[in-house]
């Protein structure tokens, strides 16, 4: 009972305390390109959106972005990286799924979950708004119909 | 102690975040079970059905904790199971305790971490270091791991340590070397080229008096992956070096063998068709830091990571018959490893063409086929003979198409057709073959203010084992946060059982709680291709999840 109490307490002080930012870090596109994650949020915010090859509301949820992600790139700058957290079995269907499916995104591969393990390892599909390095919004779960709300909580991002 | 130990670390934690600006990531999880009698889930006919296991109420809880400050980060992870692992899961974690710990540094081209680590060389077969609360799998290595960046090219990896098994650690030191060289960015080519080569070797000594198998066991692995504009290609060897013959936990004095695995994948990909394609062999590759571990059921100290490469699949009737990797050798079942591999093809029919439609039409389709090594077994003397690109005795096949439509803004449809060819005698040491077909339908209709419903109907038809099944889902979200399902499994040409479940769940920002209620089905429970094995039960569920 004293452990509980006192992880209770540790835990609202932690929150208190939560990380806000991405970690230095390299990952590879799907083409084997090195790309550094904490550029990619300077200056503008953008969406990072963890998924994999098994799991189905993340493919939803990237198959519903695809259906307005145009208009909402050329009207609000909307932006989606999609880290894949495929490990060795299901890497190499990464590329499969996402030029098969026509996804415009860019695709990185989060292997040896590095990223997600640096985010508290936390359950996917897991939905972050990140600026200047600066996670401002985060969501986890799918359900048809979040991405509406997606877009709109992007736009309060915007300067 | 230990609690002591925690507690000065969390406040020492404290005082350091107070004096200076780093941060905390982590997170709580916690998954409850309590079981209940059932005398309706009666499989052997015996009129008793099932009886709740001695601690009936059973929960497993991770509460993890890093804290960064600029170049260094530790960590620490404290498990409870209590008063008992749920079922299925390794009975050895009947315990609490500070699980893991590391403190790392990173500067420029330097990463030192010391404690225990997570880690993989390639792709995973010769080694991989992982952790599944879902399978109860944690192999992290404690110990010291260096990775240093020589170049934008060149890097390399060494560790050595011990693997944690359940709150102890292993007998066997293992330890390795791995490096990688980006030939592509080394020579300044367009299509990248990357090669690599790793060692890995354990070291366990034996209390058998007159030991006549080796201590040490060393395996090499080379591999390349080339990735163009729209094709990549790879391929990976391992050897391992012989290790003791182990027979019913024990090893085999002078009995002992080599083993060997290849790997290779192939993939082509443009906007809107995807293509890839992976052949593996295996012989006799099981690899534990300690010896006589070899092939236990809950996947405890492995060294290396063998997943099946077959389809996987969210739905009840797709997921009783599912492929687990042979790797070990076995010979009352002539058994030395197995070959096969699967292809997957993603084609999206573009918007306004005769298969697309008005939304277009993306068709999936997944072949695999996994069969045992021709093999040769001395039983007198415990040796034999095998090729690694031989095909003997078919294990598994399946075949898999899946159409997914959207019919309109609001209305979407996928379906599924598989034939599945499954053998039960040496995929999970039953006493069938079966033949099953699966058609699922699943539907989606999106309602206003972010509220959906989604049923699938399902069928399974087996000419063995327990024959036919039925399922079906209806899930409602009444927005993103909150959602309920309903589930039925039925067993209808057999036994007559309904493995229902009721639940729910409610998501907001960092954290998650999901309750339900109902049967879980026993046998294989297979996530990422690696299973564990989970006896039936009746009860409900608490899942509670936060993260920061």
């Amino acid at each position: 009972m004293k452990q509980l109490i006192f992880l209770t307490a540790f835990l609202s002080f932690a929150f208190a305390k939560a990380q806000t930012e991405l970690p230095e870090l390299i990952l590879r596109n799907i083409s084997g390109k090195k790309v550094n994650i904490q550029q990619l949020s300077e200056g503008t915010p953008i969406v990072f959106s963890f998924w994999a090859t098994w799991c189905t509301p993340c493919m939803r949820e990237l198959d519903a972005i695809k259906e307005h992600y145009s208009y909402q790139q050329k009207e609000f700058g909307f932006e989606v990286v999609a880290i894949a957290t495929d490990d060795a079995r299901t890497k190499q269907r990464v590329k499969t799924e996402s030029m098969g499916r026509n996804w415009p995104y860019e695709i990185l591969l989060d292997t040896k979950n590095v990223l997600i393990r640096s985010l508290g390892n936390p359950q996917i599909p897991l939905t972050l708004i990140v600026k200047n390095n600066k996670i401002v919004y985060r969501h986890s779960s799918f359900t048809p119909g979040a991405e509406l709300e997606l877009f709109e909580e992007f736009k309060k991002h915007l300067d | 102690m230990k609690k002591l130990l925690f507690t000065a670390a969390a406040i020492c934690c404290l005082n350091i975040s107070k004096a200076q600006n780093g941060n905390f990531t982590g997170g709580f999880e916690s998954n409850s079970q309590w079981y209940q009698n059932d005398p309706g889930l009666d499989n052997d006919g015996d009129g008793i059905g099932i009886t709740a296991p001695q601690d009936q109420l059973r929960s497993n809880n991770y509460f993890k904790l890093n804290y960064n400050y600029g170049k260094f980060t530790a960590g620490a992870q404290y498990e409870m199971y209590q008063p008992s692992p749920l079922l299925g899961y390794f009975p050895g974690y009947a315990d609490n305790a500070i699980a893991t710990f590391f403190a790392n540094f990173r500067h420029k081209k330097l990463d030192v971490t010391a404690g225990n680590f997570y880690d993989q060389f390639g792709s995973g077969l010769i080694y991989r270091s992982w952790e599944d609360h879902t399978l109860g799998v944690d192999n992290s290595i404690r110990g010291i791991r260096v990775n240093y960046q020589f170049t934008d090219y060149l890097e390399a990896t060494g560790f050595s340590g011990n693997q944690r098994a359940a709150f102890e650690l292993s007998e066997g030191t293992v330890q390795g070397v791995n490096t990688e060289l980006d030939l592509g960015s080394a020579l300044n080519l367009e299509t990248s080229i990357r090669v690599g080569a790793s060692y890995v070797g354990r070291y366990q000594p034996s209390t058998s008096p007159d030991p006549n198998f080796p201590a040490t066991v060393n395996a090499y692995s080379i591999r390349s992956d080339v990735f163009m504009k729209a094709l990549n290609f790879g391929f990976e060897y391992v050897y391992k070096e012989p290790d003791a013959f182990i027979l019913g936990g024990t090893a085999q004095n002078g009995t002992y063998s080599d083993g060997r695995a290849f790997l290779f994948t192939a993939g082509y990909a443009v906007p809107g068709l995807g293509v890839n394609a992976v052949v593996r062999s295996l012989e006799n590759m099981g690899f534990y830091s300690d010896r006589e571990q070899q092939g236990n059921a809950f996947l405890q100290q492995t060294i290396n990571f063998i997943p099946g490469y077959t389809k996987q699949s969210s739905y009840a009737v797709s997921n009783i018959y599912v492929y687990a990797p042979q790797a070990l050798l076995s010979p009352a079942e002539n058994k030395a490893g197995e070959i096969g591999g699967q292809l997957d093809v993603v084609y999206t029919a573009k918007k306004g063409s005769l298969l697309g439609g008005e939304k277009g039409t993306t068709f999936s389709f997944n072949y695999s086929n996994w069969s045992g090594l021709e093999a040769s077994f001395d039983l007198a003397n415990n040796t034999y003979e095998a090729s690694l690109f031989s095909r003997g005795e078919r294990y598994f096949e399946e075949y898999s198409l899946e159409v997914y439509k959207k019919i309109n803004d609001r209305f979407s449809v996928k379906l599924t057709g598989t034939q599945t060819y499954y053998d039960g005698i040496i995929i999970e040491g039953a006493t069938f073959r079966l033949n099953g077909t699966a058609i699922v339908g699943d539907f989606l209709y999106e309602l206003e203010d972010g509220k959906s419903m989604r049923l699938d109907l399902q069928h399974l038809a087996a000419d063995a084992d327990r024959g036919n099944w039925a399922a079906a889902t209806l899930e409602y979200a009444f927005s993103s946060s909150l959602s309920i399902y309903a589930l039925d499994l039925y067993n209808y040409s057999e036994t007559d059982i309904h493995y229902y479940s009721l639940g729910g769940s409610y998501t907001k920002g960092r954290s998650r709680i999901a309750l339900n209620f109902g049967r879980q089905r026993g046998g294989l429970i297979c996530v990422g291709g690696v299973c564990r094995f989970v006896p039936e039960n009746t009860g409900f569920t608490l899942n509670l999840s936060t993260n920061f």
